[in-house]
């Protein structure tokens, strides 16, 4: 059996409309209704899903990013964090794993993550205690608590 | 969690002497009940217990973080010593399984281990057959420990080595644009470089400090 689709496509130009609707409705044979078999229909689905797969691709990424995060905070509070705290801690700590990398940590590795958590805990102990002094009231400040006691 | 907090605002309070409640004001409450026997019947009926310290409930009193410890430094020092001593050992004896890295490689970060097939959506210098070295590792882990760069581990500690193993280039996908009833539409046919690469080993040296 000779098939001379391909060739005859290779070789159309000119007044004959018929390749140029089989090249669109080859993109439409998987529509519903009639959009996969009329022309008029099919062009308007086509470009319409063309648009559609366009903003989908950049929406993707968007998308991840969110899964993750959510990923990511849920194991966190596991080990009794939250997840901004988690972050940001290991932002100061430079460990700069991003979300994709620490989401699958958290699922394929739950050792290694809470390593991590306990990292960026221990970060956040050091910064309270920087931020607390030595316990003591400064000199000179005179709170509510010690004017009405 | 709770308890520690607990501890510590009771610890917070025994230290500030100052607040303490003034015992004249409590003397003062008790001749309230002598003078106004109502009053004193009208509390003990409805069980009004007051704040056991007059203290209120401020940032000051009772601050809204756990208590925190710290540890000294020799402690701290005699603790590092012993767990580099512990990971030192665990690599000379190859005690560690299968290792996986943290890789930082085409401006995405991969998880991979010995073995592992990775799609680049870029080109790549390197030609077919070439083996690459990884060179910015994030983190690498074994069975019982993981280390952790920051942000990345020095050269001298891990090897991980790829070779090139395809250079091709992805389905063509549609860019499309159209807006409604202005008479715009703009259509491109993309494919992107892609190259594959296979990970052949990940190999660790003792020499953590």
């Amino acid at each position: 059996m000779v098939f001379l689709t391909l060739s005859c496509l290779v070789r159309s130009r000119g007044p004959d409309r018929h390749w140029k609707v089989q090249e669109l409705l080859k993109h439409a044979r998987h529509f519903r209704g009639r959009k996969n078999r009329c022309y008029s229909l099919a062009v308007r689905a086509v470009r319409r899903a063309f648009v559609y797969a366009t903003k989908g691709r950049i929406l993707k990424k968007r998308n991840m990013r969110t899964l993750w995060i959510s990923r990511i905070a849920a194991a966190t509070r596991e080990h009794n964090m939250k997840y901004p705290a988690l972050i940001h801690n290991l932002g100061k700590t430079s460990v700069q794993v991003n979300r994709r990398i620490l989401s699958e940590l958290a699922i394929t590795e739950p050792r290694t993550f809470l390593s991590l958590a306990k990292l960026a805990q221990a970060r956040r102990e050091e910064g309270f205690r920087a931020a607390l002094g030595d316990g003591q009231e400064p000199a000179g400040v005179f709170s509510r608590v010690m004017v009405t006691h | 969690m709770a308890l520690t907090l607990m501890c510590g605002c009771v610890e917070l309070l025994a230290n500030i002497s100052r607040l303490r409640p003034d015992p004249r004001r409590i003397s003062s409450f008790k001749q309230t009940g002598i003078l106004f026997p109502s009053f004193e019947r009208h509390r003990s009926s409805h069980s009004i217990s007051g704040p056991s310290s007059l203290v209120p409930l401020t940032s000051l009193s009772s601050p809204p973080w756990p208590e925190v410890k710290s540890i000294s430094s020799e402690e701290e020092q005699r603790q590092h010593t012993a767990v580099v001593q512990k990971v030192n050992s665990l690599i000379t004896n190859e005690e560690y399984g299968r290792l996986f890295a943290v890789i930082h490689f085409a401006s995405r970060q991969w998880k991979v281990t010995n073995e592992d097939l990775i799609l680049i959506e870029n080109h790549v210098a390197a030609g077919c057959g070439d083996r690459i070295r990884m060179e910015k590792v994030l983190m690498v882990g074994g069975e019982n420990f993981t280390l952790i760069g920051r942000p990345i581990i020095g050269k001298e500690l891990v090897r991980v080595e790829a070779t090139v193993i395809e250079k091709t280039e992805s389905s063509p996908k549609v860019y499309m644009q159209f807006w409604k009833r202005h008479r715009f539409q703009r259509k491109k046919i993309i494919a992107s470089p892609q190259t594959i690469l296979r990970i052949n080993s990940i190999e660790m040296v003792p020499q953590l400090t």
